[in-house]
């Protein structure tokens, strides 16, 4: 009888650490994302390929994917379409995707878009002025800006956005 | 703009030639055998991207740099390592602990701050100084596990093989390990006729 409250007791407690696993899973970033220290994020006002202006301070209340990217840099275009199939999968409302194209120009930066993530519409940093300000620590980069303005994470390097690992990460994010 | 064979501290590897755009940052993916020379073990990966002067040229002239940029950037020779750190928590990327030489004789690093004059002198646009700049390697970095990072750094033309010596300090405080790696028989690569 014993033996059998003490095995009962050992499953339960196994099952429960599981269960504790797996929930620290969930809550464990993805590989490759650091978390900063929530300061306010840099200034961003730029025009979008369309010439419409866009201003981070009018962005509050909903976080944002600001991707910073170069059409020369391989990682940016490996990353691209992976940005562009998250895109209809999250509303705007919720999190807004941002990219910033660090100093191409407007032919350069709509000829690669068209081609490989046509329903993007990116911001354009013509002199790379904006992009030396966030410091990314190279291209791609992305930031993470909370619905208050605050950097709160930053993805390093070029991050496969539509696998599981990366959309949960992003579905917690607006949870 | 490197050519040739290198060599890691623990063995030689066979080359092929290399071309591709150069990343600031590399993507994680599964790893092809790599061009060019490399070195990996548990805790790195390395490899040195090599890239004529006609595969410069077509680069920036790509890129709309104008020629004049261009023949600032093709006198020189550009060495692009992409490095990949697998096990160190941070590994410091410091380019400052980098050692080019041949023989006995130390061969100095054109830094950063040689560039702006010469994009004056050139008439190089804000926009491509800052492409530029990004296509460099940063100065320092603390390369978080699993980060990689990539980027040229710039020596005069040699006409000889040369060593390039990398050191690497480990951990936040940078007091684990010293990594030592060592490239070999590097060569500034010229264009075949």
């Amino acid at each position: 009888m014993h033996n059998r409250q003490a095995l009962t007791r050992a499953v339960v407690s196994a099952c429960l650490l599981l269960v504790s696993l797996a929930s620290m899973a969930v809550d464990t970033l993805p590989k490759g994302l650091l978390v900063l220290d929530g300061r306010e994020a840099p200034p961003l006002v730029l025009n979008d390929l369309d010439g419409e202006r866009w201003d981070i301070s009018e962005a509050r209340g909903r976080w944002l994917f600001v991707h910073f990217w170069a059409s020369w840099c391989g990682p940016c275009r490996k990353e691209m379409p992976t940005i562009q199939a998250i895109f209809p999968k999250f509303d705007a409302s919720q999190l807004e995707i941002v990219l910033v194209n660090t100093a191409e120009s407007e032919d350069v930066v709509f000829t690669f878009l068209a081609e490989v993530a046509p329903d993007l519409t990116p911001l354009v940093d013509a002199d790379g002025s904006v992009t030396e300000q966030w410091q990314p620590r190279g291209l791609p980069s992305t930031f993470f800006v909370d619905p208050e303005g605050r950097l709160q994470y930053l993805a390093l390097g070029g991050r496969p956005w539509d696998t599981t690992e990366y959309l949960r990460f992003l579905q917690r994010l607006v949870r | 703009m490197i050519k040739q064979l290198m060599t890691g501290t623990l063995g030689s590897l066979p080359i092929l030639a290399a071309l591709f755009l150069t990343p600031c940052h590399a993507q994680q993916a599964p790893r092809p055998v790599p061009s060019g020379p490399w070195y990996e073990d548990d805790a790195v990966f390395i490899r040195i991207v090599q890239r004529t002067p006609e595969q410069l040229n077509a680069f920036y002239q790509g890129r709309e740099f104008n020629q004049a940029a261009i023949d600032q950037i093709l006198g020189t020779c550009f060495v692009t390592p992409i490095i990949h750190n697998k096990r160190f928590d941070v590994l410091w990327l410091e380019l400052d602990n980098w050692q080019f030489s041949r023989g006995a004789q130390q061969i100095p690093r054109i830094e950063r701050d040689y560039w702006p004059g010469k994009w004056e002198q050139s008439g190089l646009s804000q926009a491509h100084r800052s492409t530029f700049g990004w296509t460099l390697m940063p100065e320092v970095r603390d390369l978080r596990l699993d980060e990689s990072v990539g980027g040229s750094v710039v020596i005069p033309l040699q006409s000889h093989p040369f060593t390039l010596t990398m050191n690497f300090h480990s951990g936040a405080d940078k007091q684990g390990p010293l990594k030592t790696i060592v490239f070999k028989d590097l060569e500034c690569i010229i264009d075949k006729p």
